[in-house]
This record gives C-alpha cells, structure tokens and sequence, in this order.
C-alpha cells in the first residue's frame, strides 16, 4: 500500500530551488501560491474531476446523517430484505432491510474521522520526529532514523494487522495501528526537507540573532516543510480511509452494525449469489474516495512541483 | 563489500524481527482476553483452565514468556495453534506455498504486462496505449483489492459460471504429489494434466485480482523512469547522431530507466502479501493471508504473531536480495 510514496530525496529539491531572500519576501510565496492553484485547477480536468467528488464526500460526512432518506440503523426484515435498486431505495437494501443509499451517506462520516484521526496523529508525531532529527543531528538522528527504519521495514497493512489483532477487533485500536503504519513516513519526510532548509541563510541569521532553538524549528523551518507535508497528506488520505475499510473487512476495525464501508462489504460477501447491490455499492463509493483524493494528491504534487516534468 | 552489505542486512532483519515480536507480544499481553479460557472453551471447569494455563507456560511472569517465546522463534517453534491445536510452524508449511503460488503468478503477469506497457507508454506519450496504462495505474491504486476480488468472483462465477468460485483445486481431485508443493508446477511435474487444467483455472481469478496493484505499481514507475531518462541529454545526442529510434530506447534508455524499477521488487512482495491477506478470504485460498485472518478472528495469538514475523523476515529477506542484485547491476553504487 506504500509503494507507490514518494521519494523524500526528490521531494527535498523539489522545494529548495527558491532563494531564501525572495522566500522572505511576503508578497512572492502569496502570488506562486495562486498562480500553482490556478495551474492546479485549470491546468487538469481530472484535477477537477478529484475536487468536485471530495468535496461531495466532505458534504455527505457532514450532513449525510441528517439527508439520508432512512434511518441507517432501523431494521425491517419482514418488508424490505435484501430488495435491489428502487425509487424508495435508490441502491437497494441489506440483509436486515436497512437502506443502503441511508447507510452509505452515513459511513462516510466514519471514514472521515478515520482519515483525520489517523492522519493527525501521525503526522504530528511523525514531523516531531523528524523535526528533532534533523534539527539536532548526531546520536538523536541515528536513534530516530534507525528506529523509523524498522517501522518501515513492514508491508505497511501487515504490520496494521498485527498490531490491531494484538490489541483487539475494534475501530479504535485500527486508527492506532494505522497511525503506528503511516508516522514513520512522515519522520522521513520531514527530516529529508529539515536538512536541506538549516542551511539556509536566514535560518543562520536567526541563530545569529541568538533565537531560541525552539522558535527557529517552530517558526523557520516548519513552515517552510508544510508544502511537502501537505502534498503528502492529500496523497495519504485515500490511503488511510482504503487501509481501514480493506482492515474491517477481514474482521478487524469497524464491527457490525456500523455502516463502515468495509464492515459492511464484509457482511455483503454472505449474500453476493442473491444481492450484487449490497457489495457493488459501498465498493463503488470507495473506490471513488480513493480515486478522488488521488487524483488531488498527484495533481498537488505536479503543481507546486517544479521539476515534474509531467503535466 | 557485498559480505559487509549482507552481514549489515542481515543484523538488521535481527533487530526488525526482534522489534515486531517485542511490540506484538507488549500488545496481546496488555488486552485483557484469557488465552486459556479461550482454548478451554466457555463451558471447561476451573481447573481445566488451569491446566491449559499451566501447559502452555501462561503463568510464568511476562519478561520470561517473551524470553521462551523469542528462544522458540529462533528455531522456528512458534508454539501451538489455539484454534488448531498443531504447531504454528506445521500450519505455515502447508499453507505458506499456496499464497507463494499466488504471489508468484501475480509478480509474473505484473511484470511481464506492466514493464513493456510502461515502455511503451513513456514512448508514445498521449496516446491510446498512454491513456491505457494511465487508466490502469490510477485506477490500480483507488480499487479495493477485496471489492475488486468480490465483484470479480461475482461475474465469472455466480453469473457466467466460467471460473470456480475458490479454492486450489475441486473437491473431488486429489492435489498433486507434493515436490513443490506448488500445485501448478507440481502437477506439470508429474505429467497430470487434468489436474494442471483444474488448478491453472483455479488461479485464474485470484492472480488477475492481486496482479492488478502491482501492475498499477509497475506500469507507473516504469512510465515515470522512462520519461526521465527520454528527456536526458544523451538521448537527444543518440538521436541527433542518426540511430534509429528503436535503438535508442532499447539500447540507451531502457536499461537506465528499468534500474529503479528493480526496487520495486521488493516494494511488491509487499503488496502482493498484504493483497493476499483479502483475496485469499474472497476466493477461500489455503494460504498464510486466511490462516492470518481465521487467527485473528479466532483470537489466536501464537498463529497471529508467527505469522506477521514470517511474512516480515521474508520481506525484509527479498528487500535483502533487491539490494545486492542492485550493486552488480548498478556500479555506480559504493556502499
């Protein structure tokens, strides 16, 4: 599942060709910023094609609760088991006769809060890491690194499984396991672009001007990392929520009734010879997901990407 | 240089698989669960439970359990199964080579499909055959392995009734006599063709499904590599100097844009070994993905921890191998 990162060494030029001088100038970041955005939308339908289904996808997490034409939770064996596609149940309903256009429109919530929980903590800690790392060199690097190495020594989603079955079949400890997969990424990440950045010249006027240390990392070099941290981000959302509906599906993370879509994709496996709808359906809604924040993720990434020779 | 490469290799895989099994036994043996209550099942008496908590050393303190844990891994003895009763490393022999057959089929197509699909791609920029693999590498990334597993088995199955919906072989065929225990080559092997027939159509389906990533993977970074290469300044000059086109990008690009794609080797047993964990349950396939599964479902700690360790050694082994095989073809490489 991490196969396809990116490397933090072409990452670290890609980001260090501006002069510090201009960097400091408060106008030039503003100005490249709108213009790489304008490259970013204008520049690639699917870039569009991504903003437009994400942005659904934020909407329903919001308010896909209150929209959904049922109740996601009420169950109606004797009426409405397993009916396919309709006008009352535009995608068909599930084995207990709950409608599942109502249950797909709320789980997105689910994978939201998933996405942000795992994302969050892994990318706090992982930039911690590598903030320190690279900041302070030395022993302190060669400790985190090594230590950052064997983490990413794993297949990613095996190690996620190992830790979640370890600590028990539920939602929460599946965020921690993903949030144990994903951090190392971000140590690297962050570490590659802290070293190329404390060379830079108005990081050493900042120490010249006797800075606390603290305030260098948290006001010069930081936000000089973010552009990067942000690109790996976007890329990693759609990772994050495919990682833990593919860990539901094999009985860990979400558990039923939870309209997770990979909870409910495993239930749907019972019945797939009667009720293709039920698997088809919440398939279909990830695997847009997925795509979308892909699609946002590469397209950020040739935008604010100078040296990407693609379009 | 290459005994020091391999000695540093290898004292890292020590230390990786001692990490993984430190935090998976930490973990398991923080969750309140009583293993012993689990073997014994929920209608044994009391002192059955104590019996099985004494027999299988549940009553020694933590730090010696994770030592006799650590001293049976090193030999391979990962203790018994708890929902089988056999010894783990009994159950990964019988079914570690089901999902290398899968696995390998899987690196194969991939390879074979995604490396000259790249090629081509990167070559003829924009074109139909650029807008294929475009398609497969960014759809390859967004389908759900399982998803795709499921709707696969869906069609050719339940609809057309083409393919079996799982398993090696029929129920009614015996497998092959056991030389590498790979169905495929074995049955080749022993010159029995039916059964040849049975399990290359048993594969079909499942190796497509897990292919799939990878071919994504692939056919992306070979793209990607050979754009990079193409734009360089001594393709230009081979061009400039009259070689015919073909030439140059077998002769002069290829074999520099095809060296990082080498990495991704390693990167793939990944893949293909998370891949295995869903489309093994989708296709009911007798490997280490659903035995891993049925382990965890069933709570079954020893099975769950040897089989995580097994599949990172063999990882981090191949990611070994990547990188030697690297410095002979790259010399430029000094460690």
């Amino acid at each position: 599942m991490n196969a396809d990162r990116i490397d933090p060494a072409t990452m670290a030029t890609a980001t260090g060709t501006a002069s510090p001088l201009l960097d400091e100038a408060r106008q030039r970041p503003e100005s490249q910023l709108r213009k790489n955005l304008k490259r970013f939308l204008v520049g690639n339908r699917l870039n569009l094609l991504g903003v437009v289904i994400v942005a659904l996808f934020l909407f329903l997490a919001a308010f896909g609760e209150l929209l959904a034409p049922h109740d996601p939770y009420t169950a109606d064996i004797t009426n409405s088991k397993l009916l396919g596609p309709s006008l009352t149940h535009p995608l068909g309903t599930d084995e207990l006769g709950r409608d599942l256009l109502s249950r797909i429109m709320t789980g997105t919530r689910i994978s939201v809060q998933v996405a942000l929980i795992v994302l969050g903590f892994a990318v706090t800690f992982g930039t911690v890491v590598g903030l320190i790392a690279g900041y302070f060199g030395g022993w302190v690097d060669e400790v985190l690194m090594r230590l950052t190495d064997m983490f990413l020594a794993f297949p990613a989603l095996i190690l996620a499984v190992a830790i979640a079955a370890s600590l028990g079949r539920n939602l929460r400890n599946t965020m921690i396991a993903l949030a144990t997969v994903f951090w190392p990424w971000y140590a690297r990440l962050v570490r590659a672009q802290v070293l190329s950045i404390k060379e830079r010249e108005y990081v050493q006027a900042a120490h010249s001007i006797g800075m606390p240390q603290s305030r260098v990392m948290l006001r010069h070099i930081l936000p000089n990392a973010a552009s990067v941290i942000i690109i790996q981000i976007t890329l990693d959302v759609g990772y994050a929520i495919l990682a833990t509906s593919s860990l539901s599906f094999i009985g860990l993370g979400a558990q039923p009734p939870s309209p997770e879509w990979g909870t409910m994709m495993s239930t749907a496996r019972n019945y797939f010879r009667d009720a293709w709808w039920y698997m088809a359906f919440p398939g279909i809604a990830l695997t847009l997901t997925v795509l979308a924040f892909n699609l946002i993720g590469d397209g950020l990434q040739d935008a604010l990407d100078p040296r990407s020779g693609r379009r | 240089m290459i005994t020091r490469l391999i000695i540093r290799r290898l004292f890292f895989l020590v230390l990786v698989l001692f990490g993984l099994s430190l935090i998976t036994f930490t973990l398991s043996h923080l969750v309140p669960a009583d293993p012993a209550r689990m073997i014994a099942g929920p209608r044994a008496s009391k002192s059955a439970v104590e019996k099985i908590r004494e027999d299988y050393g549940l009553n020694d303190p933590l730090p010696v359990q994770y030592v006799n844990y650590v001293k049976g891994a090193v030999t391979l003895d990962f203790g018994r199964s708890f929902s089988s009763r056999r010894p783990v490393s009994e159950d990964l022999g019988r079914y570690l080579p089901a999902t290398i057959e899968l696995g390998l089929y899987a690196f194969l197509i991939a390879t074979v499909v995604g490396v000259p699909l790249g090629v081509a791609s990167a070559v003829k920029r924009d074109s139909w055959i650029d807008h294929f693999s475009r398609f497969i590498s960014i759809s390859g990334l967004a389908l759900p392995v399982f998803w795709l597993a499921l709707m696969a088995q869906f069609f050719f199955f339940g609809k057309l009734g083409w393919l079996p919906d799982g398993q090696r072989l029929p129920n009614s065929v015996d497998p092959p006599r056991s030389i590498t225990h790979l169905y495929t080559v074995d049955s080749l092997l022993t010159g029995n063709w039916e059964t040849l027939r049975y399990s290359m159509e048993h594969l079909l389906l499942p190796v497509l499904v897990l292919a799939y990533g990878s071919l994504a993977v692939v056919t992306r970074m070979v793209r990607g590599g050979m754009i990079e290469v193409l734009n360089q300044d001594y393709i230009r000059t081979a061009r400039a100097k009259g070689l015919a086109s073909n030439e140059v990008v077998r002769k002069h690009a290829m074999k520099n844009a095809l060296l990082p794609a080498v990495t991704s080797l390693g990167l793939q047993v990944g893949l293909l070994f998370s891949g295995a964990f869903l489309v093994e349950i989708v296709f009911s396939w007798p490997g280490v993905g659903r035995y891993a599964v049925d382990a965890i479902q069933a709570v079954d700690y020893n099975a769950t921890m040897a089989t995580t360790l097994v599949i990172a050694a063999i990882f981090v082994l191949v990611n070994m191998f990547v990188d030697i095989l690297y410095l002979f073809l790259d010399p430029r490489i000094a460690l």
